[in-house]
């Protein structure tokens, strides 16, 4: 009997109408855990929600109109015009000028910008340099060009994104960030976001499990115990390029040096062991997935080529460094393995050591999906300014070989990008360079 | 009857000459190959290799090898130089946005490259769905945004967010006659909607985005005259249906009545406020969508509510051509079966069955969303068709004004290279 009433109330049950998938509710707060900082300048969670760009970058690399809504070059790239969004305005309802902009890509790249002279012209900015900068308006989608200014120390940075800062300080250690209901792309679902910062990847994974935490971190190489622990994982194609960059003063100022460490580094081993085959062993700058030409780029380690070049010289000690974390540290402890194995004596150092560092392994962000600006921003971040000028897959290629060939840049992994969330997240996207666009997530239980 | 197998064989013959008289895909970028492994080697004889890292299909590949290889020859690179030291290794490549072929050209221990650009191939055709058999046909495919379609006589109007757009026949498809800015003073949502519907003449437009309304008309005895679109701020309620005719015999003039239902939208979000005029006479939940169906006594307004119910307002106040007093005593019936649908559906004449279906999108994942056909005979939803693939996010669903079809908003999400794009599919079925 009791069998027959439960079976008549599960028949009874699924009979009744049910809740169907809707469109995005508005309204609620994400939690968001991370490792690092929310403000630092490249790849800062809430920076990125908090500001705009004069241009932002597509799915397919093409550039398009964000605060800019259009621009144009003259003199061979060298003089670029941008002009700005009319009716857009910032967070403390000031509205967007060209004398903001101006001083906002003045404060963020100082002497080191790609322009060397600047100017508000009306609704418009103008930006000149002595060299071409053809690919400027995607330089500018990235983190680094963002415009924005610090308004007060309440309040923190203002912008004229999605979401805007609150300075609230109720919660140490949590940044808290508002809808913008006035912002130039439509007010976002989500009520708040709340991120919960330098938070270990254990933590996270904790707090998302008990229902802490809806967005956590998952470092390409715990994606694998990710899937493990059935952590609903979202990741991204290839955004982050492991690489050594080389100084090229002291010992390895030899160019058959370098070229030996680049043939003595196992990337296999880095990408099975480390990196547990989230990746992809890398010997060209950019991915297969942007260019079509990576495997041009032998990945190949060469021991016996790598004494060769060496030339039974034993070079004075090597120092290697790492930027990052505990596997940061392990790969540049495999590097160093693989090094002494083709004669090398290497010592691994930690990335403050005031002595002279010959090697670091750093972890590179591919800003754009576009692959000239990708590689411009590569050089950059790895202090070798040169301007992309090829435009053809033909042309791209030889200047990313000239690179290469000279051995200060050695890549050795494409990584992804990954988060995990909760069962409440939905819409949740990943932009070109793997960074969570939240102004489109949504919560299914939202009121 | 010999005379006739031998007709039937000379027009095979015939027509394969002209399949094969057809220009390769190929061609262009073989011959574009060949000339620069020519270029660095000069003639001779290489030994040539060749491998697929791209989504070009194997089958294709001896006909490319075979292009290549007649392209070197008559360049003078013999191709069966197997003891030649010089070697060719051809790579059919690609990234997000093209397709690159590859050559590596060794002489000695020295390698060079040459890389050419291949246009990528034709699309794949569609596979139509079966059951109660329900059809797409692609009107428009663009990279804007596009928020709602409306098929008029001769054209088709696109509202976006920030623009309409009016196509008109050509020869060659679509052709943009005007393009009017909405002017919108204030910030659209997130998920903005719109509405486009026929004006009540039946010769222009009447089209409602978030806190603006805007009209279109043309002069009727001037087929090639321009559009006049004109867009005023407003607050009025939007109409919820087309100016249709849902009963199959009810091409009555009271009839008209009824498709007057407007509801009012909330601007700043993506639904409707549950506030409706005239009223129903019951107190609406706010929702997504909604559609008139035809009931036994009169018709019925479905309405998918935001926590994802699907319910009919079914009362006297909603007769044919009865005045909407609001006095009848009313109720709000959940629909059962719903479970699979998604915010959005529209209500359609088919002449299959009872006549009136509802096509609904799905519920399952917004990067494959399906469209299916139902009937509601009463407060259940009966699947009348399979599921039919979307290939991407229905973010709009609109009533033809004929009633007969529905236009659907297909947005297809950036990925693998490309960036969003927008299709208006006009959705009919067929009956069994």
């Amino acid at each position: 009997m009791l069998r027959q009433v439960a079976i008549s109330c599960l028949l009874a049950a699924l009979a009744l109408p049910a809740a169907a998938r809707t469109r995005p509710h508005y309204g609620g707060t994400l939690r968001v855990e991370i490792e690092g900082d929310p403000w630092q300048r490249t790849g800062g969670l809430a920076r990125r929600m908090v500001l705009d760009g004069l241009t932002t970058i597509g799915p397919d690399g093409t550039v398009l109109p964000a605060l800019a809504v259009r621009w144009t070059s003259e003199n061979n790239d060298h003089r670029w015009q941008f002009w700005l969004r009319s009716g857009v305005h910032f967070q403390n309802d000031t509205a967007l000028s060209s004398a903001a902009v101006e001083a906002s890509l003045t404060a963020s790249c100082g002497a080191s910008c790609p322009w060397s002279a600047m100017r508000a012209a009306g609704s418009s900015v103008v930006l000149t340099a002595d060299s071409p900068m053809p690919n400027l308006p995607a330089l500018l989608a990235g983190d680094k060009y963002l415009i924005g200014f610090d308004a007060d120390p309440h309040v923190g940075i203002v912008g004229t994104g999605p979401f805007a800062a609150t300075g609230e300080l109720n919660n140490p250690g949590v940044t808290r960030l508002v809808a913008n209901e006035t912002c130039w792309q439509g007010r976002p679902f989500l009520d708040s976001v709340e991120i919960s910062s330098r938070k270990s990847i254990h933590d996270q994974w904790l707090d998302l499990s008990v229902g802490r935490a809806d967005l956590v971190e998952v470092p390409a190489e715990q994606m694998r115990q990710a899937h493990d622990q059935r952590l609903a994982v979202v990741a991204s194609p290839l955004v982050s390029l492991l690489a050594l960059t080389v100084s090229d003063s002291g010992a390895l100022s030899s160019p058959s040096l370098r070229a030996a460490i680049a043939l003595a580094v196992d990337r296999g081993a880095l990408s099975n062991v480390i990196f547990q085959k989230q990746g992809e062993i890398a010997a060209s700058l950019l991915p297969a997935e942007l260019t079509g030409y990576a495997f041009l780029f032998s990945t190949q380690r060469d021991l016996n080529k790598a004494h060769e070049l060496r030339g039974g010289v034993a070079p004075p000690a090597l120092t290697l460094a790492a930027e990052g974390g505990a596997a940061m540290q392990l790969a540049a402890q495999r590097i160093a393995l693989n090094l002494r194995d083709a004669g090398f004596s290497v010592q691994v150092v930690s990335a403050g050591a005031p002595q002279h560092i010959d090697l670091t392994l750093r972890r590179l962000t591919l800003e754009s999906s576009q692959p000239q600006c990708a590689l411009e921003s590569i050089l950059r971040a790895a202090s070798l300014p040169v301007p992309v000028t090829e435009q053809t897959p033909a042309g791209l290629y030889k200047v990313e070989r000239a690179i290469v060939d000279t051995h200060l840049l050695i890549p050795l992994l494409y990584l992804p990008r990954a988060y995990a969330v909760g069962g409440r997240v939905r819409d949740l996207r990943l932009g070109p360079d793997g960074a969570p666009q939240l102004a489109g997530v949504a919560l299914e239980d939202a009121p | 009857m010999r005379f006739l197998c031998l007709l039937a064989m000379l027009a095979s013959a015939l027509l394969a000459q002209l399949a094969s008289a057809a220009p390769s895909p190929w061609e262009q970028p073989a011959a574009a190959l060949a000339d620069q492994i020519a270029g660095i080697l000069g003639p001779g004889q290489a030994r040539l290799t060749m491998r697929n890292l791209s989504k070009i299909s194997m089958d294709e590949f001896p006909a490319i090898r075979s292009l290549l290889e007649q392209d070197l020859k008559a360049r003078g690179v013999q191709t069966s130089g197997a003891e030649s030291a010089n070697s060719i290794r051809v790579t059919l490549s690609e990234n997000l946005r093209e397709r690159l072929w590859v050559a590596e050209v060794v002489e000695g221990s020295e390698t060079r490259v040459a890389i050419v650009h291949v246009e990528a191939g034709a699309a794949q055709p569609e596979a139509l769905a079966g059951g109660l058999a329900l059809r797409r046909q692609s009107l428009l495919t663009t990279t804007e945004p596009v928020l709602a379609a409306l098929e008029t006589g001769d054209g088709l109007v696109v509202v976006g967010p920030e623009e309409i757009v009016v196509f008109a026949h050509s020869a060659n498809g679509w052709k943009e006659q005007n393009r009017v800015a909405i002017g919108q003073r204030k910030p659209l949502p997130r998920d903005p909607r719109s509405v486009i519907v026929l004006s009540p003449d039946g010769l222009g437009f009447e089209a409602l985005v978030a806190g603006m309304a805007c009209s279109g008309s043309k002069q009727p005895a001037q087929p090639e005259a321009q559009w006049t679109v004109r867009c005023r701020e407003s607050d009025d309620p939007w109409q919820l249906t087309q100016s249709q005719r849902l009963a199959a015999s009810s091409d009555h003039a009271e009839n008209a009545g009824l498709t007057r239902i407007r509801a009012f939208f909330s601007t700043a979000r993506n639904y409707f406020t549950g506030v409706v005029t005239p009223s129903v006479g019951v107190d609406l939940p706010p929702f997504y969508s909604a559609a008139l169906l035809p009931r036994p006594d009169g018709a019925g307004l479905l309405i998918n509510s935001i926590d994802g119910k699907v319910q009919i307002a079914e009362t006297a106040t909603l007769k044919l051509g009865v005045p909407t007093d609001g006095s009848s005593s009313v109720g709000l019936k959940a629909i059962a079966g719903t479970r699979d649908w998604g915010s959005d559906f529209a209500a359609f004449r088919s002449g299959c069955s009872t006549g009136t279906q509802v096509i609904a999108s799905g519920s399952g994942e917004a990067f494959a969303d399906s469209l299916r056909a139902y009937e509601i005979p009463a407060q259940e939803a009966i699947p009348a068709s399979a599921p039919m693939n979307m290939d991407g996010t229905v973010t709009a669903l609109g009533t033809a004004p004929d009633g007969k079809s529905v236009l659907a908003v297909v947005r297809r999400t950036g990925s693998q290279g490309h960036a969003d794009s927008y299709e208006v599919d006009r959705v009919t079925a067929s009956c069994n």
